[in-house]
């Protein structure tokens, strides 16, 4: 199972209650891999996301990371993994209303004792990266869609994540914007290989992706 | 904990501030003039006594003389024997006593009120001293009289004359303003202690009444340490007299009848009720405010943040916010406390303390002693407040804090 996976997950079941989300999946993504998680509204790939990710445990399977089975870490043990090893995008861009761009993408390094000129200068770095270097001080309510989600890539980033899951990262993006966040993630994942496993409901979206997983009723379709 | 976030969440997230802040100020303010307004009656009520010196003044009622001829004694005031005074300078918080003796001295063509008084004693009215407004103040070993002005001005008196009470004779050394010194143990006429002795123990009608030595005395005023003075007064009934009047700040506030001027009982559970109030307002408030930000909590734990990392923000958040609440608190306080200090109390005297016999014109009327309302905030009160709002900050950060932190990104943030 992980020949080479950066990330695997095996015989993953989520349940809630009676209700069955997540079916006995198991699924690798290599190093630098861009996975997409197909399928349609409620099938279970924003749960399958979040088991894979740390952000929920599994009723059953396990979960490894880089050799490491990340099933069995404390929350707090969790919440650090997250830290050093993943990025997140999500689809309503989740920025904090009252810190500016800066601050948001400089968010996952406040709990790490670093001066704040070194702070301010890596989020700096990548939001120049995503030509939003002029709108660094502004908060989320002055900024766009498509420049909100930009943020969330920068932070996303800010850690050199092993791996960035993205949650229907273009659902609240007019197509041009969301075409451009799309451009975004495949040079990330061309340019500086980091592996990105995205969920979507958009087939076409899919198209550029290394490999398409589908779901259907919390089961894998291969 | 990061500061520049804090800051920011307080800057920008208005409303929420405003409305914590607000909530629990008023809780603290309520608080802080409620403890004042308490400490301020109290002062209040402590005014009569203090103009004369004193803590506890001590008179021993007895029976009516037969006759209002000579010299007698009033009803409210009659012998308290040398030897009962001696065993009361040896109670345990009396820092010191003044003695006095008041008579009632009715010769054929008129009727005098002396107080017969200890020159040298700062305790008890020879504090009189300062408000004598025309010759001098009795000097010891001389047998001389202090006339009160007004009814110097009535009956013609002045600096020089000599009058003559009982049959003794009196050169009049000097006009004292008494009404501006004190509201108790006031007299028309004021002689050396010595002399009232003297003319007490040489009359009949005083020692038909209540037996009278040339030591004794009718009015004591003693000076105590402040934490004894509830049980001191027990103390005293037993050596003087079980009906003995004994009066202290505590007496004086009961007749206040003000709210505030309520045990130190009532008041601490009164501060209690007002605790509870801002402590329910702040968690209430504060609990409101974090369960908005459950999505913001999510996205933080989702980035990496720990438990203990989302509840030293929350916590240092709620600190601050219940900081600045305690000093508004305080700002609100003082201005009530301004406000009221403008507001006037009137003290009633007791009718067994006044000096003036009830059969004579005025004489049944009520004394009150009219002064402005003290208040003001002490230092320990002002930090109190201060500490108590940084403490239910520092609970209610922590307890919610931790409860909060304790969510699933996931169910927070799965729901777009």
């Amino acid at each position: 199972m992980n020949n080479g996976a950066l990330l695997s997950g095996k015989g993953l079941s989520k349940n809630y209650g009676d209700l069955k989300v997540v079916k006995d999946v198991s699924l690798s993504v290599k190093a630098g891999e861009f996975v997409c998680l197909v399928g349609k509204s409620g099938c279970g790939k924003t749960t399958l996301l979040s088991l894979l990710s740390g952000l929920e445990r599994p009723t059953a399977g396990q979960v490894m990371l880089d050799g490491k089975d990340v099933t069995s870490a404390t929350e707090d043990e969790l919440a650090l993994f997250r830290r050093q090893n993943v990025g997140f995008i999500f689809q309503s861009f989740n920025l904090i209303p009252t810190l500016s761009a800066w601050e948001n993408v400089a968010l996952p390094l406040f709990p790490i004792a670093m001066k704040t000129q070194e702070r301010e200068r890596r989020a700096l770095e990548l939001l120049e990266k995503m030509e939003l270097g002029h709108r660094s001080a502004h908060l989320p309510a002055a900024l766009s869609g498509g420049e909100k989600q930009r943020v969330a890539i920068a932070r996303a980033l800010i850690n050199h994540p092993k791996v960035l899951f993205a949650d229907e990262p273009t659902g609240n993006l007019d197509s041009a914007t969301g075409d451009a966040i799309m451009e975004i993630l495949n040079r990330l994942h061309r340019e500086e290989g980091v592996g990105v496993l995205m969920v979507t409901h958009e087939v076409e979206l899919a198209k550029t992706a290394d490999r398409l997983i589908r779901m259907h009723d919390g089961e894998v379709i291969l | 904990m990061n500061l520049h976030y804090l800051t920011n969440e307080l800057y920008y997230q208005k409303r929420r501030t405003l409305t914590a802040i607000l909530g629990l100020s008023i809780g603290i303010a309520l608080l802080i003039i409620l403890n004042a307004l308490s400490a301020a009656y109290r002062q209040a009520a402590h005014a009569p006594l203090k103009e004369i010196g004193a803590d506890i003044t001590v008179q021993r009622p007895g029976d009516v003389p037969k006759d209002l001829t000579g010299v007698v004694f009033p009803c409210s005031a009659v012998t308290i024997r040398d030897d009962q005074v001696k065993k009361i300078e040896g109670l345990d918080g009396v820092r010191g006593i003044g003695k006095a003796v008041l008579l009632w001295i009715f010769d054929p063509s008129r009727a005098w009120i002396v107080l017969g008084l200890e020159q040298q004693n700062s305790i008890g009215p020879a504090l009189l001293r300062s408000a004598v407004t025309e010759g001098r103040f009795l000097e010891p070993g001389k047998p001389e009289a202090l006339v009160e002005i007004s009814y110097a001005r009535q009956f013609g008196i002045k600096v020089g004359d000599t009058i003559s009470m009982a049959g003794a004779s009196f050169p009049v050394v000097g006009l004292a303003d008494a009404s501006r010194a004190a509201k108790i143990a006031v007299a028309n006429v004021y002689v050396p202690i010595e002399e009232a002795q003297k003319l007490a123990a040489a009359s009949s009608q005083v020692q038909s009444v209540s037996p009278f030595s040339p030591s004794d005395v009718n009015l004591l005023f003693i000076k105590a340490d402040q934490e004894k003075i509830t049980d001191l007064a027990s103390a005293l009934r037993n050596i003087v007299d079980k009906k003995a009047t004994i009066g202290t700040p505590d007496s004086f506030l009961k007749l206040l009848g003000s709210f505030f001027a309520l045990s130190d009982k009532l008041t601490m559970a009164a501060s209690l009720i007002a605790i509870i109030v801002a402590v329910l307002i702040a968690f209430k408030t504060m609990a409101g405010n974090i369960a908005e930000r459950a999505r913001e909590i999510g996205v933080l734990k989702a980035v990496g943040w720990t438990n203990r990392n989302v509840v030293s923000q929350l916590l240092a958040e709620s600190v601050i916010q219940c900081f600045l609440a305690g000093i508004l608190g305080l700002v609100l306080a003082a201005i009530a406390a301004f406000g009221l200090s403008f507001m006037n109390v009137s003290i009633p005297i007791p009718w067994d303390m006044s000096p003036t016999p009830h059969f004579l014109p005025g004489g049944g009327d009520q004394i009150y002693k009219t002064l402005r309302l003290p208040v003001h905030i002490p230092w320990i009160l002002a930090c109190f407040g201060i500490v108590l709002s940084v403490v239910i900050g520092g609970v209610t950060g922590g307890v919610l804090g931790r409860s909060i932190s304790k969510i699933k990104p996931s169910e927070v943030l799965r729901h777009e």
